[in-house]
């Protein structure tokens, strides 16, 4: 089902109506098949789909598809503005269900899945902070701290590679590292398979999300709990962690109008105001604020983490870090891939002040001759963009029961 | 003998760290050209330079023109085995170029609008401006299209090269 209309400039004459994209999952390939990467392509929203009308209804499986004739997991109805575009990353053998969803749910707050039963995924990505912890450094089930500073999962569906240097394609790869980390969770797959099926409540759920039955005989009660399924609804459940109800959504949709420091804020991120255009948006760009790329924002000179070139060997990414989404970024401090920065006003009088030269500095902060280009903000400047920072926070999204711990033993 | 196998332990060991670290400080830069193309190629700073050679015009951030040279899209799809000129009829104008940068940057071409039987228009993958090597952060290998009036799609650092087909 797709209620969709053009958006020629975000933010302007959308009063008529929201538009929303409500899409169903089309489940092809199965249970057991390997991770696809990133290279999978959704059904989501696509008009004419083979499942378009029909989100939440009784899957039955393509003809011939080992579904077929076979009630199966019930198709998520993802729903998302239209305005965040299409280009989401869903595997073609990870689709969303209503109950891979809730069992990624309950195995993001599962902290059997760590080795001594202390820490779950939900440990650092607490939901009131939009899914970070609030700390410089995050803590494993061991007291060691982690290299670097815990992620916002907010809007991750529409992210292909994970973690500050990009190493994971997917969130069925990135969920893999913390759960297996020596220092993190510190428990293999293998482990936690065992002990999941030796709790016994997970049986029926993991069944339900990935089927079970004459399909695959061997995944029958326990033996439904795998490796990959672990990590294939924990994925699940990150990817309907949308958030789009902040009242910058408002004001894009027609139903909010910024005040004028609002506004002005508005402009000096975005440009097209009156005053300067501060180029934000070259990183920061369009309304889920993100534009998947890496860059060096001039932190250092010489850099104690590589980034980028620890995945690429290329001395050209060294100290490049993923841009992060801007969303409900006034609960995600600290900032920066090593949360330096206490505060925004400290993130902000970075970009005012701090610029660090470099080979590698973003060319975004760079003059025409390839110097180093601080921002020179005013204070004015800097009252008016964290006044629309601020309205980048989603209070919906922080309390959304759908995404709370289950709390189910 | 303890003495010989120890020494000889020790350089092999010596020159085989001294070979990685080489090889990951060095990790000279290429592009990847793939996708719709009959011989995938890897192109590193040498095999541009051994390419035919097209200069072409375009202003920098700050408004200055400046003369780019580096090799025409155009004779690197020659190279690869791309549909163009005759070839690019029917469904093969239903193909698209995309162009990905180090940081993840993309951007879009139609095949087309780099073909010179639709254009005269050289679009090149650069790698000196003004006769020198272009400069960190933007190199060693940009797109260069001559003549727009916006230069985002002038990408820095290129890494790779897609020609697909859009199959919507």
């Amino acid at each position: 089902m797709i209620m969709q209309m053009p958006f020629r400039k975000y933010g302007f004459g959308l009063a008529a109506g929201l538009a929303f994209v409500l899409g169903a999952q089309a489940f092809i390939g199965g249970p057991g098949v390997q991770f696809a990467g990133r290279s999978g392509v959704p059904f989501a929203g696509r008009p004419g789909g083979p499942f378009a009308g029909r989100p939440g209804g009784p899957f039955t499986g393509r003809p011939g598809g080992p579904f077929a004739g076979r009630p199966g997991p019930t198709p998520y109805p993802l729903s998302y503005p239209s305005y965040y575009g299409n280009r989401i990353d869903i595997p073609a053998d990870n689709p969303l269900s209503v109950e891979g969803v809730a069992l990624g749910r309950r195995l993001f707050y599962e902290k059997r899945l760590s080795a001594n039963n202390t820490v779950s995924c939900g440990t650092c990505h607490l939901q009131r902070l939009a899914f970070t912890d609030g700390r410089r450094f995050s803590v494993g089930f061991d007291g060691t701290p982690t290299k670097r500073n815990a992620m916002s999962l907010a809007n991750s569906l529409w992210v292909r590679n994970f973690f500050w240097d990009g190493r994971a394609a997917g969130l069925e790869a990135q969920a893999v590292t913390p759960l297996t980390d020596p220092h993190e969770m510190g428990q293999s797959l293998d482990s936690s398979v065992l002990k999941l099926r030796a709790l016994g409540s997970y049986d029926g759920a993991f069944s339900a999300a990935f089927g079970s039955g004459a399909f695959d005989s061997a995944a029958r009660g326990a033996a439904a709990i795998t490796p990959e399924r672990i990590v294939r609804a924990i994925a699940q459940f990150e990817r309907t962690l949308i958030s789009a109800n902040a009242p910058y959504d408002r004001y894009l949709q027609g139903l909010y109008r910024f005040t004028p420091l609002e506004q002005e804020g508005y402009e000096l991120f975005f440009g097209g105001g009156p005053g300067r255009s501060l180029g934000c948006a070259n990183c920061h760009g369009g309304p889920r604020t993100l534009t998947e790329t890496y860059h060096n924002n001039g932190l250092d000179s010489v850099f104690a983490d590589p980034g980028r070139e620890g995945v690429t060997g290329m001395a050209y990414d060294r100290g490049r870090f993923r841009v992060v989404t801007l969303r409900n970024i006034a609960l995600t401090a600290p900032y920066m891939h090593d949360g330096r920065l206490a505060t925004l006003p400290q993130v902000l009088d970075h970009y005012s002040d701090h610029i660090a030269g470099g080979p590698t500095l973003s060319p975004t902060l760079r003059d025409a001759a390839g110097r180093p280009e601080p921002l020179h903000l005013s204070a004015g400047e800097k009252k008016a963009l964290l006044a629309f920072l601020n309205t980048l926070t989603d209070s919906t999204f922080i309390t959304d029961p759908r995404f709370s711990d289950p709390k189910i033993d | 003998m303890k003495l010989l196998v120890f020494a000889v332990a020790a350089f092999m060991l010596t020159t085989g760290v001294r070979g990685q670290s080489a090889g990951s400080a060095a990790g000279a830069a290429v592009v990847k050209v793939t996708g719709e193309v009959t011989r995938p190629l890897t192109l590193t700073a040498a095999d541009l330079a051994a390419m035919p050679r097209t200069t072409a015009m375009a202003k920098d951030k700050g408004g200055v023109e400046h003369s780019f040279t580096g090799v025409a899209l155009r004779d690197i799809f020659k190279e690869a085995g791309v549909t163009t000129g005759r070839q690019l009829r029917g469904e093969n104008l239903a193909k698209y170029v995309l162009v990905t940068c180090a940081d993840n940057y993309q951007v879009v071409f139609s095949l087309a609008e780099l073909d010179l039987s639709f254009t005269d228009r050289m679009v090149i993958l650069a790698d000196q401006m003004e006769g020198k090597p272009l400069a960190a952060g933007v190199g060693p290998f940009r797109i260069i299209v001559p003549g727009e009036k916006k230069p985002a799609r002038n990408c820095f650092q290129v890494t790779g090269i897609a020609v697909k087909f859009a199959k919507d």
